[in-house]
């Protein structure tokens, strides 16, 4: 049940309907699917929506895994989705430690995978 | 250092209520609120609200967050600060916070907390997998940002909040394959439960998650049966595939302020944990400090808005500015509490409530002081959320008032704070409530059948049956959300109340949403000797448990393990300062949100230690991360 990577050429994006967890269609309630913000995650190019979060953005990509925690490598992904638990801390333009499930997603976004604890002192 | 007359903390319903009352009484309000928007919780929930049709009652709840923003938004008098986290409380009264990224000093003349709540987490093997969320982390993905969290989903939790998500989980396009809860009946309201198992999803009582299963994510979870001492029966364990586990378990108050503040705390089970002891007037043991909603104890948010309002004119008053009707806008508040809390679902509420009002004056009328809080009738509808037999012969009218035309049938069956039937009925069939927990009444003789209730039932409990429609063929209209939308002359299985065929039939009318507040009227034909067990239809093509090794993660910022817990607990640590300092759990960035009251729970079942006896963690101000920079440099700084 992986989901898919959009990779850049593969697709072009006008709006969110290609993008795989997106729903397209509510009985109650009308979503963004446009426009469509552009950013990197590990290098690969990704699609998000206006009004969407790094972490939502990512979940919606198929990317499940947002970090690993820091004794055990365990895999983690989104949990709380309000900022409080630790589960999705990522390193976003050069920054370690961000909630990205409270990030509020901008064009061109740089987001890794943070290693360990993250790198204290700020690349910008 | 800035000044302001009354700090409310929190930004959900009852801190905006709040808000509104104090800035009317004239008082000069801040309010802040830790994201970006307001409305707390309100924004994501797209179902109905049940509650009195003059609390907002049947408008949806990110409709009625949507409301109050703009009252807010009308007053002058409220400074709000989005983006602004609470750090600490003070002796003094002064408030810090991370306002935007800048460190801000408050001092204001009264302070209300509205902090609301965190979600309880469960421990079961495996628990940290990513694909395991709160019910409020799948709200946020699906209902805020329009992301599916996954594809099939497992509710664990058959509260409310688990009932109304794992219908929102279906109303998203995904499948959910089972709700789970460990008690032997269904926690929520029965409407609620009987809506899902209308669309085919089981609710398994006495039964939990005891593992998931998966390498980078869930791939599917085993799930166990429990006998009256809530451990597992052998032999039961059942592994069903899944690639999300919904955890709903319950919510408990966010109380780190209170505690700092030096108030009297109570830990009160039946409100979800400990809470700050309060007056009528919503004051806490620490004079100008207020509180109200789900830090005052977990509650509707029905409840939450009315116990803001209090609050709000509290606190004005507090600062100087009672509101000329003060007295009777109050008497009228508390009224309005007592009536939402005086059904049977009230019952734990009320016997809480009891525990932590430091009260003023005690009624005289109030005859519920002698209650005692019984464990809840386990009926075969509170266990299955599936209306028998006989429960229908009680509301189902007789064959000559069905000959007189078409008429609305109520499945509400048992007694919730609702009433917006009542005020829908232009006809007057619907008899009025004496008490808003009424089952609701009608009177079959004068109902036209024209189904204005039925778009307004909060529930989706009304339906109308109309026995003559056709010379052969019954009418049954009902209200439906889902996707996709039903054309007319489409075939349909027809589905009882347990989701399960009980016949075939066909679309004759669909009544657009857009009049009913998204709610579609669909009129379907079917034959007559089954109308009465029609309920739904299917377009054709179209107690917490503690199961758990030693590996098991308790606290997830510094992955310390259950076993790392109970091993210190056996060495003869039995406080949560102790077990934080030498385990590191709560030491992370949620600072034992998460963590605390599992290694409470560890500490109560190996010791046996009641609860409230174990020895919280010491409160200190920061409660969140920020960064040392914005302290260094930020008080002089102004923010947004």
């Amino acid at each position: 049940m992986r989901g898919i990577i959009i990779r850049e050429g593969n697709v072009v994006l006008k709006d969110g309907r290609g993008i795989p967890m997106r729903i397209k269609d509510h009985p109650i309630l009308l979503f963004n699917l446009e426009p469509v913000i552009k950013f990197t995650f590990n290098g690969e190019c990704l699609y998000g929506v206006m009004g969407d979060t790094v972490a939502s953005a990512l979940h919606a990509a198929g990317v499940w895994t947002l970090s690993h925690s820091p004794e055990k490598n365990r895999p983690r992904g989104l949990f709380c989705a309000i900022g409080n638990c630790s589960s999705c801390m990522m390193e976003v333009d050069g920054v370690s430690n961000v909630r990205v499930c409270v990030e509020p997603l901008r064009e061109g976004m740089v987001v890794k995978t943070q290693i360990g604890k993250g790198d204290p002192y700020e690349a910008n | 250092m800035r000044q302001t007359e009354v700090l409310i903390i929190g930004g959900g319903p009852s801190g905006l209520c709040a808000a509104i009352e104090a800035a009317g009484a004239g008082a000069q309000v801040t309010l802040m609120e830790r994201y970006g928007s307001l409305g707390g919780q309100l924004p994501k929930q797209t179902h109905r609200f049940f509650g009195s049709k003059s609390q907002f009652a049947s408008l949806r709840g990110f409709e009625i967050s949507h409301k109050l923003r703009e009252q807010v938004e009308s007053y002058h008098g409220i400074d709000v600060l989005i983006n602004t986290t609470a750090l600490g409380l003070y002796a003094d009264h002064v408030i810090t916070a991370d306002c935007n990224g800048v460190y801000q000093k408050f001092k204001p003349e009264a302070i209300i907390l509205a902090t609301g709540a965190s979600e309880k987490y469960l421990s079961f093997a495996n628990n940290d997998l990513p694909g395991i969320y709160g019910a409020g982390a799948v709200q946020t993905l699906m209902n805020i940002h329009g992301v599916k969290p996954g594809h099939r989903a497992i509710m664990v939790g058959a509260g409310n909040i688990g009932l109304i998500v794992s219908y929102q989980l279906i109303q998203a396009g995904m499948d959910v394959a089972m709700v789970v809860e460990a008690a032997p009946r269904i926690g929520g309201y029965l409407v609620h439960a009987s809506k899902l198992r209308r669309l085919g999803v089981p609710i398994r009582t006495r039964s939990t998650v005891i593992a998931a299963h998966g390498n980078d994510r869930v791939e599917g979870a085993t799930i166990a049966d429990l006998d009256d001492q809530w451990e597992i029966i052998p032999n039961t364990e059942k592994f069903i595939p899944c690639d999300l586990i919904c955890v709903s378990v319950g919510l408990s108050s966010l109380t780190q302020l209170a505690w700092q503040s030096g108030c009297e705390m109570k830990y009160t089970a039946a409100l979800g944990g400990f809470v700050p002891l309060r007056d009528e007037l919503m004051m806490t043991t620490r004079e100008g400090l207020f509180v109200a909603g789900d830090v005052a104890g977990i509650e509707e948010a029905s409840s939450a808005m009315i116990e803001g309002k209090i609050a709000g004119l509290s606190a004005a008053r507090y600062a100087g500015y009672e509101h000329p009707h003060f007295r009777q806008l109050i008497r009228e508040a508390n009224d309005q509490l007592a009536n939402l809390r005086a059904g049977p679902e009230g019952l734990r509420i009320r016997t809480g409530i009891r525990e932590v009002m430091v009260s003023v004056n005690t009624r005289a009328s109030d005859d519920s002081a002698n209650e005692t809080l019984q464990p809840q009738m386990v009926d075969d509808y509170a266990r299955t959320g599936i209306a028998g037999p006989s429960e229908i012969d009680r509301i189902w009218p007789s064959g000559s008032i069905l000959k007189e035309g078409p008429k609305a049938i109520i499945e509400c069956l048992r007694e919730i704070p609702c009433d917006p039937c009542f005020y829908a009925c232009p006809s007057g069939a619907i008899l009025s409530f004496e008490d808003i927990n009424d089952i609701p009444r009608i009177d079959h003789h004068i109902c036209s059948g024209c189904g204005l209730c039925v778009t307004q039932c909060p529930g989706l409990a009304i339906r109308i049956v109309d026995m003559l429609a056709s010379d052969i063929e019954a009418y049954v209209t009902v209200p439906y959300e889902q996707l996709p939308r039903p054309e007319v002359d489409q075939e349909v299985e027809v589905l009882g109340r347990d989701g399960s065929r009980v016949g075939l039939g066909k679309i004759v009318k669909v009544k657009s949403a857009e009049y009913q507040n998204k709610t579609m009227l669909v009129t379907f034909a079917v034959a007559r000797n089954i109308v009465r067990d029609a309920v739904s239809f299917r377009l054709i093509n179209s107690k917490e448990s503690n199961f758990t090794d030693d590996n098991t993660i308790i606290c997830r910022c510094s992955d310390v393990t259950r076993g790392d817990i109970r091993r210190l607990i056996q060495e003869g640590y039995r406080t949560l300062d102790e077990i934080k300092r030498l385990s590191r759990a709560g030491m992370g960035p949620c600072q034992g949100q998460t963590c605390g009251l599992l290694i409470m729970k560890e500490i109560s079942e190996m010791t046996g230690m009641p609860m409230e006896s174990i020895a919280q963690g010491t409160a200190r101000p920061l409660i969140r991360s920020m960064k040392l920079g914005d302290i260094a440099d930020g008080s002089e700084r102004k923010c947004k």
